[in-house]
């Protein structure tokens, strides 16, 4: 919690001083911000807009504002129009890749969000034997990309049955090391163990004591790990192509990949889907950006 | 995965807590079903709250890895049935002499140089940035994890709008500078272009979440750091260089080998910057095509499962190698001064 | 040993993760799947550009109040590639798959993965059929036919009468047609408009590879599937770096957005035509209605490309789909495609209809589309495509690219097509 702590309490330091000529020997989080920072701050966050707002503009268009130079730069009026065409488009299913994403996204982060608190309330607050060889085990396959297991995950699912099906998209991320991991470290670091000591006492089971003491205290990390997995889920690529391109229940990222691979490749059209499917996440962002922000600068502390 | 079976192992002769010292302590035929659920709750109740982990992770992560090493020992051609089943290291020498393999390894270096290196500086520049007093701090923050929660898929889309050769903005602006060159540059013809232009994609994407990762490292300094380097005299970039940078070493390493593993398994930029997203071959000589896309081209294009499982593993091997020697030079780099 | 694991694996599975069933089934729903409903069956077509289906999709369906059909077009080579996964994998092919001829010899070889349509009765078509279009799709036994011919591509050039007025060259057809007796002579006009204009004259060096390739006696493999570059892939291959060499091509890349652009902002004023291409420029470009003619190609006759449609045994409605594809290749259906996109039926009986003889298309000048083609398609000897032409022309086509990118040398190309084939061979 330190660097939160830190956030907040340079936050809370009041209005900007007038020396900032003045750096040395002064922390820089202590340093008011000059026009310089302002100015270069602004422009990378124009930067990182730029391909938003461009991928906006291009899926207003028609096709004569794409082909000219110079290229169109504001939005035309043309979004219904394209939108329609994509929805409507019968080979692409882009309603359907929406919905299944949104779906794919739901399950997984509850999921992860019950199992990875689960296992991980069990490795903070639980004492069992084997509990840290198991935890070394967890933290080592952190840094296994298990993207390198991939063809022969696509022969598991092939015997399963379930190429070409959600559940084959679903089925590998229903866990993540990440999130036990995460959990663990909130768990131990703000749940007492008295609290926990204290309900035992009182003859409260290990489930008991994670739904009425551990739940309700790990609601902000809830709400981090849920962000990052739903984003990370929404946007995943690679896998959902593999097993689900070719099907009528592609995700939302598989179904724009079509759209960018058939014989009309239509860029209008490419990026109104884009700009759809990206909209969940920016709404994402704003509600819970704080959050989202959060999540990333305390994971770096952590670990 | 013998550590993962311990679920039913029997119970541990330590008592895990007091209480159940004193329970099993009792007259065993005393024992009521409370008792029983006590103790089959200390003793087995976590081993259950971990197991759906340890099953999902294993059938679905672990079990996948494992068995790619099978894979790639056989002939696994979905097309070919009737090949012998056990290819032996068959695959593994053909690696060594598949051109496509190394072009796809010299490629997947070189990108992920050209987008890794300026990535991680250009991201201490931002977080050094970031680490002021600023107004509407929050915001700030949030607005450059807009490329982050980006779907990686639409972003590629537009830039591939972005680079194209007749009517893309990026020759447009080259041009605005004078560096259009007399034809428009060709972002798909050469190496140099393509990779160019997938690195910047990679850039831009990164940059905003690894400052943050370096923010949160540089607030969590002591300030009596800066204060004592006051008799130093540094000013803001030597401050950055010469203390911020040495004190969130830990973190930078950290970086460095997330984008070693993100970067050599790069796939979607390269698949989705090809004129058909679903080629990948990553341009017409394989100019841009990565380690991930040819595994993909390998697998599912040309149906050879048992050639892309001993690719996967190459990749694994020098995924391993690579985040170690990068482990290595930036604790030397990084940590100069002391 | 697999099969114990598999099932310790669906078991263990199967349990974690009811919580995904739910959200998978509810998935099914969304898809574009059976949502007719009431025993209705729902009938997916695979295929690529246009088949001209759309409206007898509607009347199919009017007429036939249970069938629902689903069209899937996609990427020229990514549907063929898609298919054989499929076929490997055992399940998720559709239930009509279109194949090109330049895919026919890979598929017919694995026919027992097709339903045999003779079995459904369709040899009753055999007379109707081109002979040699008849054949493309049989097993090399002669016993199972897993396609029924839809089209014949045969080949001709379309042009821009505007650019080429602009260019101060003639615009009527048969004029147009005099001016390039040859692919040398081709190449010349190039030159000279190009010159006139600034402009390119040619869209892809590719798309004059192929038609070229389409003219020669042997295309890529014998019929011992033996790779021969020497033959009519290096008469090709020649030609296309001398036109390339002459900077008369835009060096687009062919069926992707740029080309697509192309035929709308006059990048180029001539590419070859084959009869289903005029559904892709009217599709792409309808805007440019009027200003297209088509006039004979360069060395005279030559096919390049030309589809089946085969039900692979995956389907779950073999009979309901082979009704279907039987429906589709009826006269009638045959000719209203012909009609509305350009596709040539393969049916040669069809030639002497009036509805094909006497047709001239609008978009393109009114030219006597029913006259040129079918001219064409019947004094064909059809190539011998091989297993490997697919990926083998896939291969030969980026060595192209590479030469108008000048990342390749040209004296140096053809070296290189005959490595890449080779190695697309051994894949």
């Amino acid at each position: 919690m330190s660097a939160v702590d830190t956030v907040r309490r340079a936050a809370d330091a009041g209005p900007p001083g007038r020396n900032r000529a003045r750096l040395t020997g002064r922390a820089p989080q202590d340093t008011a911000a000059g026009v310089w920072t302002y100015l270069l701050l602004a422009t990378t966050i124009l930067l990182s807009a730029f391909p938003l707002y461009w991928m906006f503009v291009i899926a207003t268009s028609n096709d004569e504002a794409l082909a000219k130079i110079p290229p169109a730069v504001v939005p035309g009026d043309r979004f219904m129009t394209n939108l329609d065409e994509v929805f409507s488009l019968q080979d692409v299913y882009f309603a359907a890749g929406l919905v299944n994403s949104a779906l794919v996204s739901t399950a997984v982060t509850a999921s992860v969000l019950f199992f990875c608190s689960l296992a991980g309330f069990a490795f903070a607050k639980l004492r069992f034997k084997g509990s840290r060889w198991l935890m070394l085990f967890v933290v080592l396959t952190l840094t296994v990309p298990n993207q390198l297991g991939i063809v022969a995950l696509y022969i598991v699912m092939g015997k399963l049955g379930w190429n070409g099906t959600l559940l084959a998209v679903i089925a590998p991320g229903l866990v993540t090391a990440f999130g036990v991991f995460y959990m663990r470290q909130f768990i131990l670091n703000t749940v007492p163990d008295e609290l926990v000591e204290s309900a035992r006492m009182d003859g409260a089971t290990t489930m008991r004591v994670y739904w009425n003491i551990v739940l309700p205290a790990i609601r902000p990390a809830l709400a981090v790990l849920g962000l990052l997995t739903f984003v990370g889920t929404w946007n995943d690529f690679q896998w959902p192509l593999i097993t689900l391109s070719g099907t009528d229940f592609p995700t939302s990222m598989v179904a724009i990949s079509d759209l960018a691979s058939g014989n009309y490749v239509i860029y209008r059209r490419v990026l109104a889907g884009a700009f759809v499917a990206t909209v969940p996440l920016l709404i994402m962002l704003v509600v819970g950006g704080r959050q989202i922000v959060r999540g990333i600068m305390e994971g770096a502390v952590k670990s | 995965m013998s550590s993962t079976r311990a679920a039913p192992a029997p119970p541990g002769r330590r008592t895990p807590r007091k209480r159940g010292a004193d329970g099993s302590g009792a007259d065993q035929r005393r024992l009521t079903w409370r008792n029983r659920l006590y103790r089959f709750d200390m003793r087995y109740m976590p081993y259950l709250l971990i197991a759906p982990f340890f099953l999902i992770f294993g059938v679905f992560g672990l079990f996948p890895l494992i068995f790619n090493g099978v894979v790639s020992l056989r002939n696994y051609r979905l097309d070919d049935p009737t090949l012998p089943p056990w290819a032996g290291f068959d695959n593994f020498a053909k690696l060594l002499g598949d051109e496509d393999f190394w072009n796809a390894l010299y490629n997947t270096f070189g990108i992920f140089l050209l987008s890794s290196v300026p990535q991680l500086l250009l991201a201490l520049v931002v977080a050094s940035l970031l680490n002021r007093k600023l107004r509407a701090q929050t915001w700030w923050r949030v607005g450059i994890l807009l490329p982050y929660v980006t779907p990686l898929v639409a972003s590629t889309m537009v830039f591939s709008v972005f680079f194209s050769r007749d009517f893309g903005m990026a020759n447009w602006l080259l041009g605005l500078v004078g560096l259009g060159g007399d034809a428009p540059a060709d972002w798909r013809a050469d190496k140099f272009h393509s990779w160019i232009a997938i690195a910047t994609m990679v850039n831009w994407k990164w940059i905003g979440y690894n400052a943050l990762l370096y923010l949160a490292a540089m607030q969590s300094i002591p300030r009596d750091v800066y204060e004592a380097s006051a008799i130093d005299g540094a000013g803001p970039w030597r401050q950055l260089w010469r203390i911020t940078v040495p004190m969130i070493q830990p973190v930078v390493v950290f970086t460095v080998v997330l984008s070693t593993i993100g970067g050599l398994q790069l796939f979607t930029e390269p698949m989705l910057f090809d004129l058909n997203a679903q080629a990948a071959t990553g341009g017409p000589n394989g100019e841009w095509q990565t380690i991930a896309q040819l595994i993909y081209k390998v697998g599912w294009k040309d149906l050879d499962l048992g050639y892309a499982a001993a690719m996967s593993w190459a990749l694994f091997l020098i995924i391993l190698v690579v985040a170690g020697i990068n482990t290595l030079l930036t604790n030397r780099l990084s940590g100069g001064r002391q | 040993m697999k099969r114990s694991w598999t099932h310790w694996a669906r078991a263990v599975a199967v349990g974690a993760v009811s919580l995904a069933v739910v959200a998978a089934c509810s998935g099914k729903s969304a898809s574009g799947g059976d949502e007719a409903g009431g025993g209705a069956v729902t009938l997916k077509i695979n295929f690529w550009g246009d088949f001209g289906l759309q409206d007898l999709k509607t009347r199919y369906e009017a007429a036939h109040p249970n069938v629902k059909i689903q069209l899937n077009s996609g990427e020229y080579n990514a549907q063929h590639e898609d298919l054989q996964k499929k076929l490997v994998a055992g399940s998720g092919a559709a239930d009509i798959a279109a194949i090109d001829e330049g895919f026919m010899v890979q598929f017919r070889s694995q026919s027992d993965k097709f339903v045999n349509l003779l079995d459904k009765g369709a040899g009753q078509y055999e007379s109707k059929y081109l002979p040699w279009k008849w054949k493309q799709s049989l097993s090399a036994d002669g016993k199972t036919q897993i396609g029924l011919g839809t089209d014949v591509g045969g080949l001709a050039m379309c042009y821009r009468t505007d650019l080429f007025k602009a260019a101060g060259l003639p615009t009527e057809r048969d004029q147009v047609s005099a001016l390039w007796p040859t692919w040398d002579r081709f190449i010349e006009v190039g030159q000279q408009y190009t010159a006139k204009t600034n402009k390119k004259f040619l869209d892809a060096g590719t798309n004059l590879f192929n038609p070229v390739l389409g003219q020669q006696q042997t295309g890529f493999y014998s019929e011992q599937e033996q790779l021969q570059m020497e033959g009519g892939p290096k008469v090709a291959f020649d030609y296309t770096v001398k036109a390339l060499q002459a900077d008369i091509s835009a060096n687009l890349t062919s069926f992707q957005a740029d080309w697509d652009k192309g035929f709308t902002s006059g990048a180029f004023a001539v590419l070859a035509c084959p009869a289903w291409m005029l559904g892709h420029i009217k599709d792409t470009a309808p805007g440019t209605k009027g200003k297209w003619d088509i006039a004979a190609v360069p060395g005279g006759g030559g096919n390049w490309g030309g589809s089946f449609l085969t039900v692979p045994k995956q389907s779950k409605h073999a009979d309901e789909a082979y009704k279907l594809l039987e429906w589709l290749v009826q006269p009638e259906q045959q000719i209203e495609v012909f009609k509305k996109v350009g596709n040539l039926p393969s049916q040669p009986a069809l030639y002497s209809d009036p509805a094909i003889a006497e047709f001239k298309n609008p978009f393109f000048n009114d030219a006597p589309v029913g006259q040129i083609f079918p001219k064409m398609a019947q004094g064909l000897t059809p190539q011998y495509l091989g297993k490997k032409n697919g990926p083998t022309r896939v291969a030969v086509e980026n060595v192209i690219k590479r030469v108008e990118n000048k990342t390749l040398k040209p004296d140096a190309a053809w070296a290189e097509a005959v490595k890449e084939a080779e190695k697309a061979g051994r894949s």
